[in-house]
């Protein structure tokens, strides 16, 4: 165990350094998630009321959309000369790849939504009360989001139509949560207590449960030739 | 420098199938330390495949693959610790330095100091003057010193050379040239899979040659 969460720390903080050093990833993520966002806010805008309703699935979507093109950069990096095969060849556990990755991709896609939520907000007209368990739903399906697409991004290294797959596989899995999200954000919105939406918090809770131990136990099958 | 974690490394009947292709067709190879072996045949006769193998990142369908006392279907990460790869493409992150990535690699094989590791190899390969540069700025023969750090990261008893001199200028092949040969007389084995007849000439001790996934000269 001491030997996969080491290597999953090396793996994560390469991640991160490419990232400080080149700002990619979470810079073309962040613009084109608040382009949706502004687009959204012009197209859909009609009263304060309205904006309320509509507010939870232009977030939701703008983040799913920034997480999938996070996921597939972050992945198309190991790409660039056979980088990942070096990983592989390497002693540390197949799964630390997998942690690495994912935890290095949720910082990225975390860091875009800190970026997002306050634009929405003020677009959107919201109320601040609900913005903080909102950032808990948020929290809890992007960790899922992540967890699945990082398992299947693995995919997309040694596919060529890549993109199309990880499209193909990633969103219907993420379905669940992204509805589960979207719902329980639209009710914080419309003003209910935090007690009413403790059930989405859960299907989402369960769903990364699922994902990080489907994750931690398929990653390695599913780079082998 | 470690010591050898084994002295020979032999496959049994290795079978590798990709759907209906027979890759490997039921294989026989031996190869041993302090020698050089050239395995040679046209595309598609099973050379990558058989590299994939010894690299462990592809299992055989069928047949025992052993390193030593080790087997590979059941002591991988063992196996791994002592393995070094150098193929055409570097296996280097283009946005690291050349420091860093040498330095990487080593913390993953678990090297003791990575940082002392790195400069030891950057001293042996002159990468220094331009190591704490991108690698994304490198030259062919730079980019292949660097690699050169990275597959010796762990001294490793195995080195897998995947057609290492592609791209390469004479001073480049010259250098992979010293580099084989004093991995070989440090007692390693050395599987070079190569088209370059000049390199295996060079270096090469014995020749293995495939066809259609079958062995046709040992």
């Amino acid at each position: 165990m001491k030997e996969l969460w080491r290597g999953a720390r090396l793996v994560a903080a390469k991640d991160l350094r490419i990232e400080a050093r080149t700002k990619e990833i979470t810079v073309t993520t962040a613009f084109f998630a608040v382009l949706v966002v502004v687009l959204s806010s012009l197209a859909f805008y009609l009263d304060r009321n309205t904006a309320k309703s509509i507010a939870p699935g232009v977030l939701w979507v703008a983040v799913m959309f920034a997480g999938i093109t996070s996921v597939t950069r972050s992945w198309g990096r190991e790409r660039e000369e056979d980088a990942l095969r070096g990983l592989l060849l390497s002693p540390i556990p197949r799964a630390s790849i997998y942690f690495g990755k994912l935890f290095g991709n949720l910082v990225f896609l975390l860091a875009v939504e800190v970026v997002l939520v306050p634009i929405v907000a003020l677009l959107f007209h919201l109320e601040l009360e609900p913005l903080l368990p909102t950032s808990v739903l948020l929290l809890l399906g992007s960790f899922g989001f992540v967890s699945a697409g990082t398992l299947f991004g693995a995919l997309s290294v040694q596919t060529r139509a890549r993109d199309l797959v990880l499209s193909i596989v990633v969103f219907p899995l993420v379905t669940p949560a992204l509805l589960g999200g979207v719902v329980a954000t639209r009710e914080l919105f419309a003003g209910a207590p935090i007690s009413e939406v403790l059930g989405w918090v859960q299907i989402l809770a369960a769903f990364d449960l699922v994902f990080l131990g489907a994750g931690y136990l398929l990653f390695d099958a599913l780079l082998s030739d | 420098m470690s010591a050898l974690a084994f002295d020979r490394v032999h496959g049994e009947r290795l079978v590798k199938l990709y759907g209906r292709t027979r890759a490997l067709a039921g294989i026989d190879v031996a190869f041993a330390a302090g020698e050089v072996t050239v395995v040679e045949g046209p595309n598609g006769s099973g050379k990558s495949t058989l590299l994939h193998l010894l690299a462990l990142t592809a299992k055989p369908t069928d047949g025992v693959l052993r390193f030593g006392k080790l087997d590979a279907a059941k002591d991988a990460r063992t196996i791994r610790r002592h393995l070094g790869v150098l193929a055409h493409a570097s296996m280097l992150y283009p946005d690291l330095s050349g420091r860093e990535n040498v330095r990487l690699y080593a913390a993953l094989f678990g090297v003791s100091d990575p940082t002392a590791r790195a400069d030891a190899l950057f001293d042996r390969f002159g990468i220094g003057p331009f190591g704490d540069r991108p690698v994304r700025t490198y030259s062919r023969g730079q980019l292949q010193r660097v690699a050169l750090a990275r597959a010796l990261v762990a001294d490793p008893t195995l080195l897998l050379l995947d057609e290492p001199s592609t791209g390469l200028d004479v001073a480049g092949v010259e250098r992979l040239v010293e580099v084989v040969k004093a991995e070989r007389d440090r007692g390693a084995i050395v599987v070079l899979v190569t088209h370059d007849g000049e390199l295996s000439g060079k270096v090469g001790d014995r020749r293995v040659a495939l066809r259609n996934g079958k062995v046709v000269e040992a």
